[in-house]
């Protein structure tokens, strides 16, 4: 058996990668829509303003690609390095969504995003919108493979097991790519990107604004981020309250480790807003709840039961009893892949396959055949991952989804009323910038409540975690996961350079209106603007 | 000719777009919300840049007016 450290480590590794890879995704799959609607407003007014907006946050754009590019790659290959046997057990299924994303990212994205950064002189105007709408939907189709691949661990469907391989094989295309846990992922995950896009260029905006520096791309670029995240922000929601819905039926445990709810309770049930769950005593030690409110949150009905942990793990020594004959049928059929009675066995409990795997390293030599029920109910405990890291996590990435929401529909109101630059509201403008964080730490939290609520499985229900690291030594896991931690580190501290030096310098103007060196920040702009006589209306027209 | 061909080719599209809609939407309802709510989210945004432009060149054109009274 694998050294549970071992483990441990691959899976503090891939944890880590994917947490800082994750750093860059989110603003890469929202700013490029951004980028989109700027140059579709330069397209249809003609006003050059909005194609110094496009290219300034372009470039912005183009560098946190290459950074999330740069991290990306090498977690493909940590599937191969520290996850061997998952790689050869669900290899067939997870590798074709990722050899799709492989190709859209370096072929459909790297050569629209050439087109899109050097086709400004060389392509009509049409053409070029047209190449930034593809590099838009190309990253955003990038994601939704990768999500694909995870909606399979999350909720595995369109495979079957094959007992003569020992390999889970693809069995229906369309089931895999249109799974409910992969489609609410994808669009939750990507929205949430948007949302991300639309915090930091308001930001940046607010920035400028403070500083009375490229005024008016600054207040341009705030009022589209503003419009953009009231929607991104209320469509995050909304579509989380879904994958919230939809994974409630693929993974029960992870509900009830959201919600801290151990033990089932009548319809309908209350709703912990906090609490201080025990893992060791399977009980809250203190809540703050509301009565009847989580069961139609969760179900949408007040009469649906959601089961609790109790329930869960009951069910779960059941399933573990069900797939013991499955893996002993298993073993029967790697010596005699033609015996029909191990067959026959492995058919009638194959549905529990990984339920059974889960007792192998508790059970005497790894026999399960000798497993006691104390085993069993060790592995059944198991199945219900850890609770305090869900329940916070989930708090946290809700409360600042909420946060978000407020923020974005108070600079909708601000903006569109022109008071923005008032100086009652300077505060919201020093804020703004203070907020770029904010989408960032929830996208994190929102990947931990996925990743952490998918324990002890790699592929929910299927394979169990502890099955599927590769057997390295300690001291290799080590060596690689301090190397990977500090050149991570790296691509942050560049990427954090780069932003600030392309910030700091920013955008390039041509038939902008410029500020002239006299023209201080108004103490009040009237309702929000500025009147600069030396730019009139038609200096921005081509 | 040519306006009837566009009218053509755009009555093309709307069909295609239309029978993708109907098997999306019943084979992947979530993705056709993101294709549906992409659209509306971009468009909403491009629209407010040109709306600030508007409302700026109003005021503009306000704050004269008022000047010369």
């Amino acid at each position: 058996m694998i050294d549970t450290l071992v483990v441990d480590l691959s899976r503090w590794q891939f944890a880590a990668t994917a947490l800082y890879h994750f750093l860059f995704v989110p603003l890469t799959l929202g700013i490029s829509f951004m980028i989109a609607a700027m140059e579709t407003v330069y397209v249809t007014t003609g006003k050059t303003i909005y194609r110094d907006m496009t290219q300034f946050w372009g470039k912005l754009f183009l560098i946190n690609f290459a950074l999330g590019v740069a991290t990306g790659l090498t977690m493909e290959f940590e599937f191969g390095t520290n996850w061997s046997f998952y790689s050869s057990f669900v290899g067939d299924i997870f590798g074709a969504p990722l050899a799709i994303e492989g190709l859209m990212a370096f072929f459909m994205e790297s050569t629209f995003i050439g087109m899109m950064i050097f086709g400004w002189k060389r392509l009509s105007k049409g053409q070029h919108l047209l190449v930034t709408y593809l590099v838009a939907i190309g990253s955003n189709l990038s994601a939704l493979w990768i999500l694909v691949a995870n909606g399979f661990m999350q909720d595995p469907q369109g495979a079957a097991f094959n007992p003569v391989t020992m390999r889970m094989e693809l069995t229906d295309f369309g089931a895999l790519i249109f799974s409910h846990d992969a489609q609410a992922k994808f669009v939750h995950t990507s929205i949430a990107g948007y949302v991300t896009a639309a915090v930091f260029v308001a930001g940046v905006s607010a920035w400028y604004m403070l500083r009375n520096r490229h005024l008016e791309i600054a207040r341009r670029s705030f009022r589209m981020a503003a419009l953009f995240g009231v929607l991104s922000t209320a469509g995050v929601i909304t579509l989380g309250d879904a994958l919230g819905f939809v994974g409630a039926h693929a993974q029960p445990t992870k509900l009830a480790a959201m919600e801290a709810m151990w033990q089932t309770e009548e319809a309908p049930a209350p709703f912990n807003i906090v609490a201080w769950p025990s893992q060791n005593e399977q009980r809250n030690v203190w809540s703050i709840q509301v009565p009847y409110v989580l069961t139609p949150l969760l179900t949408h009905t007040l009469t649906k039961v959601v089961p609790g942990v109790d329930q869960l793990e009951a069910s779960a020594v059941e399933r573990i009893k069900n797939g013991i004959p499955a893996v002993e049928a298993l073993k029967a059929l790697s010596k005699n892949p033609n015996d029909a009675a191990a067959m026959a066995q492995f058919r009638a409990h194959e549905k529990d396959l990984g339920y059974g795997f889960l007792v192998t390293r508790y059970a005497p030599d790894q026999d399960v055949s000798k497993a006691t029920e104390a085993d069993i109910a060790r592995a059944a405990k198991d199945t219900i991952p850890q609770v305090s890291a869900i329940f916070w996590t989930f708090r946290i990435m809700v409360g600042l989804g909420l946060l978000m929401l407020a923020y974005f529909v108070y600079a909708a109101m601000l903006t569109i009323s022109g008071k923005l630059e008032a100086p009652q509201n300077r505060w919201f403008l020093k804020l703004a910038p203070w907020m770029i964080p904010v989408p960032f730490i929830a996208c994190e939290m929102g990947w931990l409540v996925a990743e952490i609520g998918r324990q002890p499985w790699t592929v929910f229900g299927v394979l169990p975690t502890w099955m599927s690291a590769s057997s390295h030594s300690v001291g290799y896991m080590i060596f690689s996961l301090v190397g990977f931690v500090s050149l991570y580190s790296i691509f942050i501290a560049v990427e954090m350079y780069l932003m600030v030096k392309a910030i700091k310098q920013g955008p390039e103007e041509h038939g902008t209106p410029s500020t002239p060196a006299s023209h201080k920040p108004q103490p009040s702009f009237g309702g929000g603007f500025a009147p600069n006589p030396a730019a009139p209306m038609s200096a921005h027209k081509e | 000719m040519k306006n009837f061909l566009y009218f053509v080719l755009f009555m093309v599209i709307a069909l295609v777009a239309i029978v993708i809609g109907v098997i999306i939407g019943d084979y992947a309802s979530w993705y056709f919300a993101w294709i549906v709510g992409t659209a509306m989210i971009v468009l909403v945004s491009a629209a407010s840049g040109a709306f600030f432009d508007a409302q700026e060149e109003d005021r503009r054109n306000g704050g004269t007016h008022q000047g010369r009274h």
